[in-house]
Parts: structure tokens; C-alpha cells; sequence
């Protein structure tokens, strides 16, 4: 199949033309050029392997039906049949974006643990509105995020393989992100994809993989046949807690070994779920995305800036939680009991977020008048009322501040409301 | 050491072999073709392995001709190879290579890693037949556990390669490429080497074709594309060779 030369057109199937102006990557499906079309630059991705009649024509459905959200790299435009194969033009990859793989081999690393939990978030929030859609994506693997890791925010590519559900177009990924079940021969679906999209969140938090401790590393070559059994037949947790044959290895897994004790339990006790036996086992049984996104927004609530050493640490539910940087107590004073998206810590610098809201409601600063006490900013567009434990009401207008006061219960919208606890 | 900063992921290694030819008969064109080949297939191997969160490439090159010798005492990452111009005489002493090679592939030499490894990927460049005790070297190397695993190709340099005999080493006719000209020669090993290890370095995709059949998949593609170069499947039906 020929490749492509710079100032070649290209037809699309709407009639028009795309020109061909470089290559920029190329891998085992096929090659991407930067190309031209109407004044504008776009990704067109060109096949260099055979692909069905199905692939193709389910490429044009996916493009008719749009992206599922905005953080899809989705197909916009269709080529022909030409020069022996065809592609798809999409949006190009936006500056500042990196891929999954540059974390993971730590070319580069996420700016601060809350871009780390946003890139999460929105990794949830694709697959989900993807799935909302009837779609599944088939083959999640290391290949298809890029991330900002100031922003955390993600645009999810390779979109060429999703299909309704139920369907599959003959593409099944890298067994390392594959649910057992697909490595024992059966077709992708949402329920697997579930099962990869705990894989991918895993490594994002912990920088390892979730199956790889002793008993993997110590399989001198992994063949096909071994990885299908490592993999999938007999898949274990590395901190499974009924079977400890596959530990994270102290030099190897440096990684999760640090980190899996100062994230927070919540984190902790959803992966052992996740990756236990009994979900492996059970397709039907996983973690949903809307599950993992309210998991991981506890995990959001907890997170706070250390007073000590200005690090992001978790405060958890005791009382009193130790900085995960300096060591030095954290201490919580006051913390926001939401109707919706459960307890937040608030403690200066605290950015308040709530729910897929993006923007921050509020942050939490230090009086400059009395070190001790501690006011909330309403960062929002709207005013929130709020009402005293006597039942007076008030308003906090955009940028005023509300001192805390146990009791208090704010209504930051007509559906988002707390109380100071 | 802030709680973001991370070390890189464990990786596999995957070791591609050269098993280079360089006996009396490539002198000139041929061993000109491979020396310049390889030495310009490594930053393509270091890109892909730089970029790979599955498995880091290391490379190994046996020669042989009268006897073997290794390029160097251990596998290397492509970046950290140095490539040495080979030139060629001597006899071809294939079966020697292969009982060698065998005693590298394993966890005590070649092998040795604190991550495992995937199979490896063994490709040998050949352009005649074999002077010394092929059947017994190669009966031998079948033994090993890693050679049965690997991911193997080999590239007949012209009219004079016994394809018959190679096939036994990669254990099928469509793993074996003929090459009548300096240009295919080139090439195919440059697509060879980049797509086995793309392949041999990556977790397996499931259903489909395995890694061997897949790289013998792309050859078949590359062949077509590639004027002299046929599959010894399908050998040229009028080799007409061009060296010098």
C-alpha cells in the first residue's frame, strides 16, 4: 500500500479535497500526515494495513454520529478508496499534550496531584459518555491518551476501532489492558472496556502496572502463551488481599510501592474491588465509570495543600492526617458536608470543586486580620445564599468571602448545597 | 523525590539477533549492503524502543565464517551500540553459529534480566551453504526453550543460499525472503529488523494472527513492494542477481 507524498490530494467522500503536506508519526496500523483542508490543518491517518469493508464503513457511521465529548480525537472526515487503502482526518493534537506512554516511562510527569485526578476524571467522563452513546472502545491501552499534565485534561485518539455494542471489527488490543475474558477468546464490549479503563486509571495513579509483581517479573519469557495466562487465565492483583504470590518487587516496582500508601484508602479500597477475583471473573460486576468518577472525587475532597511545606497532601477522615511530603500533621478545622458529592477537608488553599463542575465554587484562605480564622471565597459567577445556625439568611456575592462558622449551610446553586461541619 | 516524580515503568527487554554471514562469498557488495543497513536500521530501533512502555530493544550481533564471534559480550540497548564495518572471508560456519547461539540464549548469559524478557527476535542474513555440520548445530539450538519462542526471519542473499536448509531455521518457507540486489538487500533488512522488533517488543494482541505470523504478514507486503526481493515460498522464477 503506497504511502502518501507531501502535495498529494486526497478525496473525501464529501467531495472535496485534502492535501497532504508531511508525515508526522506512523506505527503499526498505519501512518499520520499533517494535511490541509478548507485553511485549516487536520491529522489524517492512513492505513497502511488491510482493513474490511466493515472498518471502513463503521468508521463512516462513527463519523455521522460524532464525537461522544470533547475529549475525543474522533474521525470528522472520511477519504475514499485510494492508492490501495484510505484514512480519516481528525483534529490535530493540541500543544502542551503528551501521551499516556511519556508518563509511564516518566519523560514527563503530571504538574500536581490534582491535574493527576483531573486527567482521571476526564478519562472516566469519555469512556462514559462513549458508552452512553452504545458504543464500546474495544482495545484501551497505553497508545490512546494524550494528557496535559498541568490541566490533566485528556483527548482519548485511535477512535477508529469503536463500535456499537456488541459488535466487533476484529481489532482486540495489547493483552496487557485486556479483560481475561477477551484473552480467552471472547469479543470486546462495554463490560471489558471497564475492565481496561481500571487497568489505565491504575497506572495513572501508581505508575505500574496492576498485575506485574513477583510472580510476573519472575516469568523469564513472557511468550504469547504466557501473557495470555499472566494476563488472563490467572491474573492477580499485585495487592490482591487474599493472594500474595504477586507482590510489587522492591527495585522493580518502586512506583506503587511509595505511592499506594499516601493515597487515600478510598483509592485503595476501589482498586482491591476493581482488580479482586471476583470482578475479573465477573464482567457484569466492574466498576462502571460513573462509579470510579464518584470514588475518585472523594479522593478530590481529601486533597489539600500541607500548611507546613505548601505540598498537596490528602487529609482524611481522622481528624488529624500526616503531610504525605513533609510528615507534619495536617490538621482540619472545618470540612463541607455536601448534599451530592460527600465530605470535603477545608483547609487554606483549599480549591473547592463539586461534581463534573470544572470551575472551582470556592477556595478556603487565612484572615488576614486573625491567622485563626479561616473564610471562604466564592469563586462562581452566582451569588450563594447562606444561612446561620439561627436560621438568618444571607448572601455571598462572586469574590466576597464567609468566614467559617460551624453550622453554616450554604446553597451554592439551586442543586449544590453543604454545610460547615 | 516529590510523591509525582516516577521511575520509569519496569520494562521487558526484547534481544533482536543478527546472525550476519560473513563468510569469504559476501565479500564486496553484500557485506558493503549489510554494514550500511544495519548501522542505519539503530536510531530507528532506539526511536522505537524509546518510545515503548511495554519492553526496552537490545541488540546482539553474532558473525560468522570460519567459526563465530559475537560483536559484543552482552546484548545492547540500540542507543548504546557501536557499529564496527564487518568484513567478510572464510568459510560458513552456520551450524557452529547456531550452537553458539543457543548457548547465549539463556538466563545464565544473554537472557539475564531483573524485568523478564519477551521472545526474541532472531534474524539471520545468509548468502550460501553452510561448510560445517549445519544439521547437528541446528538440532541442537531446537532444544533451546527461547529459539522455539523467538520470533524467527531469514534473509537469502542471493542465487548461491541454500533456501532449503534456511528454511529449517525459521522453521517455514514464508519467514524466508530471497534478495537479488543490493537495494532489496538494504531495505529488507531495514523493514525486517523495524518490524519484528515493533512486534517482538510489544504485548501480544489476542485472536489474531501471533507475533510470528504477523511479522511474516508485513514481510509478504514488504516483498511485494520491493524490487528483487521474492519469498522463498514463491522464489524468483528467473533469479537474475546483481552483485558486484
Amino acid at each position: 500500500m503506497a504511502e502518501l507524498e507531501p502535495g498529494l490530494k486526497i478525496d473525501l467522500t464529501n467531495g472535496e479535497k485534502l492535501k497532504i503536506l508531511k508525515e508526522i508519526g506512523r506505527g503499526g496500523q498505519g501512518i499520520v500526515y499533517l494535511s490541509e483542508y478548507q485553511g485549516h490543518n487536520y491529522a489524517l491517518k492512513w492505513y497502511t494495513q488491510k482493513y474490511s469493508d466493515d472498518f471502513y464503513n463503521n468508521l463512516k457511521e462513527n463519523i455521522q454520529h460524532g464525537a461522544p465529548s470533547k475529549a475525543f480525537l474522533w474521525p470528522l472526515m472520511l477519504t475514499t478508496k485510494q492508492n490501495g487503502s484510505f484514512g480519516y482526518a481528525m483534529e490535530l493534537r493540541k500543544k502542551d499534550f503528551f501521551e499516556f506512554g511519556d508518563y509511564l516511562l516518566a519523560k514527563v510527569k503530571f504538574q500536581s496531584i490534582s491535574a493527576m485526578i483531573e486527567a482521571a476524571l476526564q478519562i472516566c467522563d469519555g469512556f462514559y459518555h462513549l458508552h452512553l452513546r452504545g458504543f464500546s472502545y474495544q482495545d484501551i491501552n497505553d497508545g490512546n491518551f494524550f494528557i496535559n499534565p498541568h490541566t490533566g485534561d485528556v483527548l482519548i485518539c485511535d477512535n477508529d476501532n469503536v463500535t456499537a455494542q456488541g459488535q466487533n471489527t476484529g481489532i482486540l488490543g495489547k493483552a496487557r489492558y485486556m479483560a481475561s475474558e477477551i484473552i480467552a477468546g471472547q469479543k470486546p464490549d462495554k463490560y471489558s472496556d471497564y475492565f481496561s479503563l481500571a487497568v489505565i486509571l491504575f497506572m495513572l495513579f501508581y505508575g505500574n502496572h496492576p498485575f506485574e509483581g513477583k510472580k510476573v517479573v519472575s516469568c523469564p519469557c513472557m511468550t504469547e502463551e504466557n501473557e495470555r495466562k499472566h494476563f488472563g487465565s490467572e491474573a492477580i492483583f499485585i495487592l490482591d488481599k487474599n493472594d500474595r504470590t504477586n507482590l510489587p518487587v522492591r527495585g522493580v516496582h518502586h512506583n506503587v510501592i511509595r505511592r499506594w500508601p499516601l493515597f487515600t484508602k478510598v483509592l485503595q479500597d476501589a482498586f482491591i474491588e476493581a482488580f479482586s477475583q471476583d470482578l475479573i471473573k465477573n464482567p457484569t460486576q466492574r466498576m462502571m465509570e460513573s462509579k470510579w468518577e464518584k470514588i475518585i472525587r472523594q479522593v478530590r475532597n481529601q486533597l489539600v495543600v500541607c500548611s507546613s511545606c505548601e505540598n498537596e497532601t490528602f487529609a482524611g477522615s481522622d481528624f488529624v492526617s500526616t503531610c504525605i511530603n513533609c510528615g507534619r500533621p495536617v490538621e482540619v478545622k472545618y470540612r463541607l458536608h455536601t448534599n451530592d458529592h460527600g465530605i470535603l477537608a477545608l483547609t487554606p488553599k483549599k480549591i473547592v470543586l463539586l461534581g463534573k463542575i470544572k470551575e472551582p465554587v470556592a477556595v478556603v484562605r487565612v484572615s488576614k486580620k486573625n491567622a485563626e480564622i479561616l473564610a471562604m471565597q466564592n469563586l462562581a459567577q452566582a451569588k450563594w445564599i447562606v444561612e446561620t445556625p439561627d436560621g438568618k439568611l444571607k448572601d455571598i456575592n462572586p469574590t466576597e468571602f464567609l468566614p467559617l462558622e460551624k453550622g453554616l449551610k450554604i446553597y451554592f446553586t439551586q442543586h449544590e448545597k453543604g454545610e460547615i461541619i | 523525590m516529590g510523591i509525582l516524580d516516577s521511575a520509569p515503568v519496569p520494562r521487558r527487554t526484547m534481544v533482536l539477533f543478527f546472525i550476519v554471514d560473513t563468510s569469504g562469498s559476501m565479500t564486496g557488495s553484500k557485506i558493503g549492503a549489510v554494514n550500511q543497513a544495519i548501522r542505519e536500521v539503530l536510531p530507528m530501533l532506539d526511536e522505537i524502543s524509546a518510545n515503548n512502555a511495554d519492553a526496552e530493544i537490545k541488540i546482539a550481533l553474532l558473525e560468522f565464517s570460519s567459526g563465530c564471534r559475537w560483536i559484543y559480550d552482552e546484548p545492547k540497548t540500540a542507543s548504546e551500540f557501536r557499529w564496527q564495518d564487518r568484513e567478510a572471508s572464510g568459510l560458513t560456519d552456520l551450524g557452529e553459529a547456531c550452537i553458539e547461539l543457543g548457548r547465549k540464549l539463556s538466563r545464565d548469559t544473554f537472557m539475564k534480566t531483573d524485568t523478564g524478557a519477551f521472545a526474541p527476535v532472531l534474524i539471520l542474513l545468509t548468502d550460501g551453504e553452510p561448510t560445517d555440520d549445519f544439521p547437528g548445530g541446528l538440532k541442537k539450538l531446537k532444544e533451546n526453550r527461547w529459539y522455539k519462542a523467538a520470533i524467527k526471519i531469514a534473509i537469502a542473499i542471493g542465487n548461491d543460499a541454500n533456501e532449503e536448509l534456511i528454511k529449517e531455521f525459521t522453521g517455514n518457507m514464508e519467514a524466508v525472503v530471497e534478495v537479488h540486489n543490493i537495494e532489496a538487500l538494504k531495505k529488507l533488512i531495514r523493514t525486517v529488523s523495524v518490524t519484528a522488533s515493533q512486534i517482538g517488543s510489544q504485548s501480544s494482541t489476542v485472536g489474531n494472527k501471533d507475533k510470528q505470523g504477523q511479522v511474516v504478514e508485513q514481510l509478504k507486503k514488504d516483498v511485494e513492494e520491493t524490487e528483487g526481493a521474492y519469498s522463498a515460498a514463491k522464489p524468483a522464477p528467473d533469479p537474475n542477481d546483481d552483485w558486484d
